[in-house]
C-alpha cells in the first residue's frame, strides 16, 4: 500500500512539471491555433538563465527564479516577433507557423551547444536532498516545492484569464481574433502578452526542471511529453492541460510500478491514443475544427 | 572547331584536376579517421578521445612519422548516434580515404558501421564499445572490426562475481536502459553470472534513454529489498537515479560499469554514490598510467577521461600493426592486427584471432570513498 501511495506521489511530482510546460502550449494554441514547438527551446533557455544567475552572478534562488522567468518571457516575445509576426502579417497557412517553430527550436538548441557547450551542468543545491519522511513514504523537498510553485502560478494564471479584463480580452481573441480586433481589442498586444505569459511559465519550468535534474541543451525534448499531455487534456484549455499532465504523470508511474517499466511509454501512449479516439477533443477541450 | 577546342581544354583541366588529387594521395601524408561524439550526451568522452588521438599522432609525426609518412587525423562527430556513425564512416572511407579508423566509443555506434568497413576494407578499432556484437556475430568474427577494451560479458560477469564472491551479497536488483545495447549486454551477463553463483536477482527494471525520473522503478526495487543495485549505464542517468534512490530511502550498495567514471559524476551525484563500486578498464592511480595522465593534463589543462587512455592504446595498436604489416593497405593491417601483442597503458593487450578482442584483461575494481575514486584491486572473474 505504501508503495502505491509512493507511486502516486512520484506521479504527481512528474505531472506537475509537465503541467507548467503544457499550459504554455495551450495558451499559445488557444490564441494562434498552432502548436508552438519552440516552447521547448524557451524552457531550456530558462534553465540556463537560472543556472547562470545562480552560479555566475550568485543571485539568491528567489531572485534568480523570477529573473529567469522574465528573461524567458522576453525571449518568447522576441521569438514571436522574429519568427511568427512576419508570417502573421502575410496571413501564411498554419503549417508555416509549425515549420517556423521547429526551426526556432532547432536553432535555440544548437546555439547553446555552439556557445555554452553540450555538457551537463548541475544547479547549486538550494533544497536539501534529504526527503521529508512520513512513515515509509519519502517526499522530495524539491518535488514539494515544485508542486506548490506550479500550483500557485497555475492558479494565478487561471485567475488572470477568468476574472480580469485582460483575461477577457485574451478569451475573446482566442474565440475570434478578427471580431475582437473590430471590437477595439489590440490583438497584437494580446498575442505578445500570451507569448510573454507562456514564456514566463516556461522559464520557471526550466529552472525547476534544471534544479531537479540537470541542465543540458536537449532539455527541451521533455516538452514532447507535455505537448502530448496538453493534447490529451484538450489543447486550448488550461484546466485540461493541467489535468492531462497530472494524469499522464500518474499513468506513467503506475504502469512502471505495476505492469512493467519496459512498457511504460508503450502502454501510456496506447491509452492516450485510445482516449483521443473516443474523445478527439481531449478531456476538457472545446469542439472546434482542428488546426494543429 | 572552336567548340571542339574548348571541349579539349575542359578535358585537359579535368585531367589535371584528377592528377592533382592522385599526387596528393601518393604524397607524404596518410590519413587516419576518428569517429565519436563531439556533441550531445556523450560529448565529454568524444572530446577527450579526439584530443588523445590527435596528441598521439602529433607526437608520432614529430618523431619521424610512420613508415616515413606523416599521419593526419580526420575527426567526425557522431553525436553518439548510430546513423551518424554510419554516415561518418562512409565519408571517411570514400571521401577522405583513411587507412584505418579509431573509435567509436560505444557499441550502439560501433555495431552498425561494420558493413561499410567490410565493403571499403578499412579496419576499425573501437575504444570503449564493450558489446560482444561489435566484433562477433552468431559465432562469426567480423573481419574489419577490432576493439581495445574488454567486452560486456566480462564486465557484467566481473561485477557479479565481485559482488557475490568478494562482497558477499546474495540479493541483487538491476536497473537498466532498455534502449541501449551496452546496458542490455551488461545486464544479461550480470544476471547469468550472479544466478550461476547462487545469488538471486530480486528485481529487474528498465528505463529508456533520455529519461530523467527513475522513482517509479526505484520504488519497485525498494520493495524487493536488495543488497546491491547494479546500474549498467552512463553517468548522467547514474547521478540522477542514485540521487533519487537515496531520496526514496534506498541504502543498498550501488555498482556500475565503465559508463560511470567521469569527473562530472561526483559533482552531479554528490553523496548518493558514496561507497559504490565500479568495474573499469584501468585505474587512474596505477603508477603505469601516470606518464600519459600528466602529459594530457599538461596539454589540455584537465584530467583525461578513461577514453583517452583506451584511444591512445588503440592508436599504439594500429601503429604497431602497420609496422608489422609494413603497409598501409586495409587488408594487410587487418591481418597484422590479428594475434598482435602490445604493451599499452591499460595493460598487456593480445588481440585474439577469432574474437578480435583483447584477451584475459584484468579489470580494475574501484570504490568511491569521500567523493574520490579509490582503486581497490585488480580482479578477474573465475
Amino acid at each position: 500500500m505504501s508503495g502505491f501511495i509512493q507511486q502516486i506521489i512520484n506521479g504527481l511530482s512528474i505531472g506537475s512539471v509537465y503541467a507548467l510546460m503544457a499550459v504554455g502550449y495551450s495558451l499559445v494554441y488557444s490564441i494562434m491555433n498552432f502548436s508552438n514547438f519552440a516552447h521547448g527551446g524557451i524552457i531550456m533557455f530558462g534553465a540556463y538563465f537560472g543556472f547562470f544567475f545562480m552560479t555566475l552572478y550568485k543571485f539568491p534562488f528567489s531572485v534568480a527564479f523570477i529573473a529567469s522567468g522574465i528573461c524567458a518571457a522576453l525571449m518568447a516575445i522576441l521569438v514571436e516577433r522574429v519568427a511568427y509576426k512576419p508570417l502573421r502579417d502575410r496571413r501564411a497557412p498554419f503549417l508555416y507557423f509549425i515549420i517556423s517553430a521547429m526551426g526556432v527550436s532547432i536553432f535555440l538548441e544548437n546555439i547553446i551547444i555552439a556557445t555554452i557547450g553540450p555538457t551537463f551542468r548541475t544547479y547549486p543545491e538550494v533544497f536539501s536532498a534529504q526527503p521529508i519522511k512520513i512513515g515509509n513514504l519519502a517526499i522530495g523537498r524539491i518535488d514539494l516545492t515544485m508542486f506548490i510553485i506550479s500550483a500557485v502560478f497555475l492558479v494565478l494564471l487561471i485567475y488572470l484569464i477568468d476574472h480580469t479584463k485582460i483575461g477577457k480580452a485574451i478569451q475573446a481573441t482566442s474565440f475570434n481574433m478578427k471580431a475582437s480586433a473590430l471590437m477595439g481589442i489590440n490583438t497584437d498586444f494580446i498575442i505578445l502578452l500570451v507569448f510573454g505569459l507562456g514564456g514566463f511559465l516556461a522559464g520557471l519550468a526550466g529552472v525547476l526542471f534544471g534544479m531537479k535534474y540537470t541542465v543540458y541543451p536537449q532539455i527541451g525534448n521533455i516538452t514532447l511529453k507535455s505537448f502530448i499531455a496538453a493534447v490529451f487534456g484538450g489543447l486550448g484549455s488550461l484546466q485540461g492541460a493541467v489535468i492531462g499532465s497530472v494524469l499522464l504523470g500518474i499513468i506513467e508511474t503506475i504502469t512502471s510500478g505495476y505492469i512493467s517499466s519496459q512498457y511504460r511509454d508503450l502502454i501510456a501512449f496506447v491509452l492516450l491514443i485510445f482516449i483521443l479516439v473516443v474523445r478527439p477533443m481531449g478531456l476538457m477541450g472545446k469542439v472546434t475544427e482542428d488546426k494543429a | 572547331m572552336k567548340k571542339f577546342l574548348s571541349l579539349l581544354v575542359v578535358f585537359a583541366l579535368v585531367i589535371s584536376l584528377f592528377s592533382g588529387c592522385a599526387k596528393k594521395e601518393a604524397g607524404d601524408v596518410i590519413k587516419v579517421g576518428w569517429i565519436g561524439p563531439l556533441s550531445g550526451d556523450q560529448a565529454v568522452w568524444g572530446q577527450c578521445e579526439s584530443n588523445a588521438v590527435k596528441m598521439f599522432f602529433e607526437e608520432l609525426n614529430n618523431n619521424g612519422g610512420l613508415l616515413g609518412k606523416k599521419v593526419e587525423v580526420v575527426a567526425y562527430d557522431t553525436r553518439g548516434d548510430g546513423t551518424e556513425a554510419v554516415n561518418a564512416v562512409r565519408r571517411l572511407t570514400s571521401q577522405d580515404k583513411v587507412i584505418a579508423i579509431i573509435g567509436p566509443n560505444s557499441s550502439g555506434q560501433a555495431i552498425p558501421i561494420s558493413s561499410i568497413l567490410e565493403e571499403m576494407k578499412v579496419p576499425d578499432i573501437a575504444t570503449v564499445a564493450t558489446n560482444p556484437k561489435v566484433t562477433v556475430v552468431d559465432g562469426k568474427v567480423k573481419p574489419f572490426n577490432f576493439r581495445i577494451c574488454f567486452i560486456d560479458p566480462y564486465q557484467g560477469a566481473v561485477a557479479a562475481g565481485y559482488a557475490i564472491d568478494v562482497l558477499g551479497f546474495k540479493k541483487a536488483a538491476i536497473l537498466y536502459d532498455i534502449g541501449d545495447d551496452y546496458s542490455q549486454g551488461l545486464t544479461q551477463y550480470f544476471e547469468e553470472t550472479f544466478t550461476k553463483k547462487g545469488g538471486q536477482v530480486v528485481a529487474k527494471e528498465g528505463f529508456k534513454t533520455g529519461d530523467v525520473d527513475f522513482r517509479p522503478q526505484l520504488t519497485k526495487i525498494k520493495a524487493a529489498n536488495p543488497d546491491i543495485i547494479f546500474m549498467p549505464y552512463y553517468y548522467k542517468e547514474v547521478a540522477l537515479s542514485a540521487k533519487q534512490a537515496r531520496e526514496l530511502g534506498i541504502t543498498a550498495t550501488l555498482m556500475g560499469g565503465d559508463g560511470w567514471p567521469s569527473e562530472q559524476l561526483m559533482t552531479m551525484a554528490g553523496d548518493a554514490v558514496e561507497g559504490s563500486y565500479i568495474i573499469n578498464h584501468l585505474d587512474f592511480d596505477d603508477p603505469e598510467v601516470q606518464p600519459f595522465r600528466n602529459k594530457y593534463k599538461q596539454k589540455f589543462g584537465k584530467d583525461s577521461e578513461i577514453n583517452g587512455y583506451l584511444a591512445t592504446d588503440a592508436c599504439t595498436l594500429l601503429v604497431e600493426a602497420i609496422k608489422k604489416a609494413n603497409s598501409f593497405e586495409g587488408e594487410k593491417i587487418k591481418e597484422a592486427l590479428e594475434g598482435i601483442e602490445i604493451k599499452g597503458i591499460t595493460g598487456n593487450i593480445k588481440i585474439g584471432k577469432d574474437t578480435h578482442n583483447p584477451e584475459n584483461k584484468e579489470a580494475a575494481i574501484i570504490k568511491i570513498e569521500n567523493g574520490k575514486y579509490k582503486f581497490v584491486e585488480k580482479y578477474a572473474v573465475k
